[in-house]
C-alpha cells in the first residue's frame, strides 16, 4: 500500500506539486495522465527517492519514507522498482551485465542465480539472447525492454513506469503496454504509469488520475473517465476518438 | 553583477560541498580497484601523446628563451640546469594541468554530464548503488593519480627537448647540458612541482566531476557543462598556482630546513 498525503514540491520559485494526496492499492495498475510539466515525473522520482518533498507525507507499507536518509532508501529500492523515460543503459556494459547491475550491488546474489535471475527477466520481456550484445547495438524498443528487465530482475513488489512508451513507434508501444499488463499480472507487482497516453491508459488502467497544473484535476476507473465533465479530461477522450 | 557573484559564490560552494562527498565516500566506501586501474589507463592513454609532444616543445622553448640570455653572460654552461629546473618548479605542472583539462577534463565532464542528463545516474541510484562510488570516485582518482605518471613524462620529454634545442640552437652538447641539472634542479625544486601538479589535479578532478555530475537541460546542459568545465579549471588552475608557489616554497623550506 501507497499513500501520498498533501505532497508539495517546488523548483526555486515553482511549485510543481501543490498538495497531491492519493493512495493505490496493493496489485493495482495506476495510470497518471496529464500534460508536460505538471509533476508527473517528480511524484515518481520523490516516492523512490532521487528527489525530496518540500511538504507533506509518503507511506510505504505502513513507512513514512520521505525524511530517511540514503542508507535506508535502499529498503525502498529493494521494493520499488523504476522505469526511466529513457533506456538509461550503461552503454559500456553488456545487456547480462546491465541487468546484473542491481542484483550484484543490491541484492548481492552468488553469480549462478545472477545468471538464472538475468535469463528470467530477458524471457519476460521477450528478449531472450541478447546478454552479449551492448545497449548501441539495440534498437531503442529493444533498449526500453532491456530497461524493464533491469528493474523486473530485482523482483520489485512496485513498478514505476515514466512514460514507458516515449519515443517509440505505435506497434511497439502497443507491445509495451501489454508487457506492462502482463508482467503486473504475472509477477502481482503494483504498477505506477505516467503517460500522455489514454488510448493505453483505458485498455489495461485499474484506475486513472488526472494532474493538472500539481493538482489532481479528476480520478476513476477508465469507465468513470470516459464520463468525466473536466475539460482537460475531456481533452484527452477527443484525441482517443480522433 | 549581484546574479554573477551569487552564480560563483553557488559553484565554488558546491564544489567545495562535493570534494568533500568524494573524500568521504574515498574513507567509507572505496571503489572496486578494476574501476580504480581502469581509469587510470584510460586516462593516461589518451593525453600521453599530447602531454609528451607538449613536453618536449616546451623544453625546447625554455631552451631557447635561456639561452638568448645566458650566451650574453658566457654561462651556456647552466642552460640545462635551467631550464629543467624552470620546468619542473612551474612550466611542466602547469602545462599538465592544462593539458588534462582540455583532454580528460572535458571528457570526463561531458561522459559524466550524458549520463546524468540520459538518467544513468538516477538508475544506478535506484539499482542500489552510489553514482559517487560507482562512478566519481574512480574518474577522481584516475586523474589525480595519472597526472603523476604524465608529469614524469612531461618532464623527461622536456628535458629531451632542451637538449636536442640546446645542442642544435646553442651549440651545448648533451653532456654539457645534463651536467648541471643535478645541482641546480633540487629536491625543493622537484618537491614543488610534486606538489604544484597534486593540487592541480585535484581542482582538474573536481571541476570537471562536478560540472558534469550536475549537469541539467539535455544535449545543451552538457555542452554548457563542457565549456564551463574548461574555462573554471583553466582560472582555478592559475589561481591554485599563484598560492602553491608561495605555500609549497614555505612549506618545503620549513620542513626541509632549506634557505
Amino acid at each position: 500500500m501507497i499513500e501520498f498525503k498533501n505532497l508539495v514540491k517546488t523548483f526555486g520559485t515553482r511549485t510543481v506539486l501543490k498538495g497531491v494526496s492519493f493512495a493505490i492499492a496493493q496489485g493495482e495498475i495506476l495510470f497518471i495522465l496529464g500534460t508536460s510539466g505538471t509533476g508527473k515525473s517528480v511524484l515518481l522520482k520523490n516516492l523512490v527517492g532521487l528527489m525530496r518533498p518540500d511538504g507533506g507525507e509518503i507511506w510505504i507499507d505502513g513507512e513514512e519514507t520521505s525524511r530517511f536518509s540514503e542508507d535506508e532508501y535502499l529498503r525502498v529500492r529493494r521494493k520499488v522498482g523504476m522505469v526511466f523515460q529513457q533506456p538509461a543503459l550503461f552503454d559500456s556494459f553488456t545487456v547480462f551485465d546491465n541487468i546484473a547491475f542491481g542484483l550484484r550491488r543490491l541484492e548481492k546474489l552468488p553469480e549462478d542465480q545472477i545468471r538464472e535471475r538475468v535469463r528470467e527477466a530477458l524471457g519476460a520481456v521477450h528478449l531472450a539472447g541478447v546478454e552479449e550484445k551492448y545497449p548501441p547495438q539495440l534498437s531503442y524498443g529493444m533498449q526500453k525492454r532491456v530497461s524493464l528487465a533491469r528493474t523486473v530482475a530485482l523482483r520489485p513488489q512496485v513498478l514505476l513506469f515514466d512514460e514507458p512508451t516515449t519515443g517509440l513507434d505505435p506497434v511497439t508501444t502497443t507491445a509495451v503496454n501489454q508487457l506492462i499488463q502482463e508482467l503486473s499480472r504475472k509477477l502481482k507487482t503494483t504498477s505506477i504509469v505516467v503517460s500522455h497516453d489514454m488510448n493505453c491508459a483505458l485498455s489495461i488502467a485499474d484506475r486513472i488520475l488526472v494532474l493538472d497544473q500539481g493538482q489532481i484535476v479528476d480520478q476513476g476507473t477508465p469507465g468513470e473517465l470516459k464520463k468525466s465533465q473536466v475539460p482537460l479530461v475531456r481533452d484527452f477522450l477527443a484525441e482517443v476518438l480522433a | 553583477m549581484t546574479k554573477v557573484a551569487s552564480s560563483l559564490l553557488t559553484d565554488i560552494g558546491g564544489c567545495v560541498l562535493f570534494f568533500k562527498d568524494i573524500m568521504r565516500t574515498l574513507i567509507r566506501k572505496p571503489c572496486r580497484r578494476v574501476d580504480f586501474f581502469d581509469q587510470v589507463w584510460k586516462v593516461t592513454v589518451q593525453s600521453v601523446s599530447t602531454t609528451g609532444m607538449a613536453g618536449f616543445f616546451v623544453g625546447a622553448i625554455m631552451t631557447v628563451q635561456f639561452a638568448l640570455q645566458m650566451k650574453e653572460f658566457g654561462a651556456l654552461g647552466f642552460l640545462g640546469g635551467l631550464a629543467t629546473s624552470a620546468t619542473v618548479r612551474e612550466v611542466g605542472p602547469l602545462l599538465i594541468a592544462f593539458m588534462l583539462s582540455g583532454k580528460v577534463g572535458a571528457f570526463t565532464s561531458a561522459e559524466l554530464g550524458t549520463m546524468r542528463v540520459t538518467e544513468q545516474i538516477d538508475a544506478i541510484r535506484c539499482l542500489g548503488a552510489d553514482p559517487l562510488q560507482e562512478m566519481i570516485l574512480p574518474r577522481f582518482l584516475g586523474i589525480v593519480v595519472s597526472s603523476f605518471f604524465l608529469l614524469t613524462l612531461g618532464l623527461i620529454m622536456s628535458i629531451f627537448g632542451g637538449m636536442i634545442m640546446g645542442a642544435a640552437f646553442a651549440g651545448v652538447n648533451f653532456e654539457e647540458y645534463l651536467r648541471h641539472i643535478p645541482t641546480i634542479v633540487t629536491l625543493p625544486s622537484v618537491l614543488n612541482g610534486i606538489v604544484k601538479c597534486f593540487v592541480f589535479a585535484l581542482v582538474l578532478a573536481t571541476i570537471c566531476t562536478y560540472k558534469g555530475f550536475t549537469a541539467t537541460g539535455g544535449a545543451k546542459g552538457v555542452g554548457q557543462a563542457v565549456v564551463k568545465t574548461a574555462v573554471s579549471t583553466m582560472v582555478c588552475i592559475v589561481i591554485f598556482d599563484w598560492l602553491t608557489s608561495f605555500l609549497s616554497d614555505i612549506t618545503v623550506r620549513v620542513v626541509l630546513g632549506a634557505q
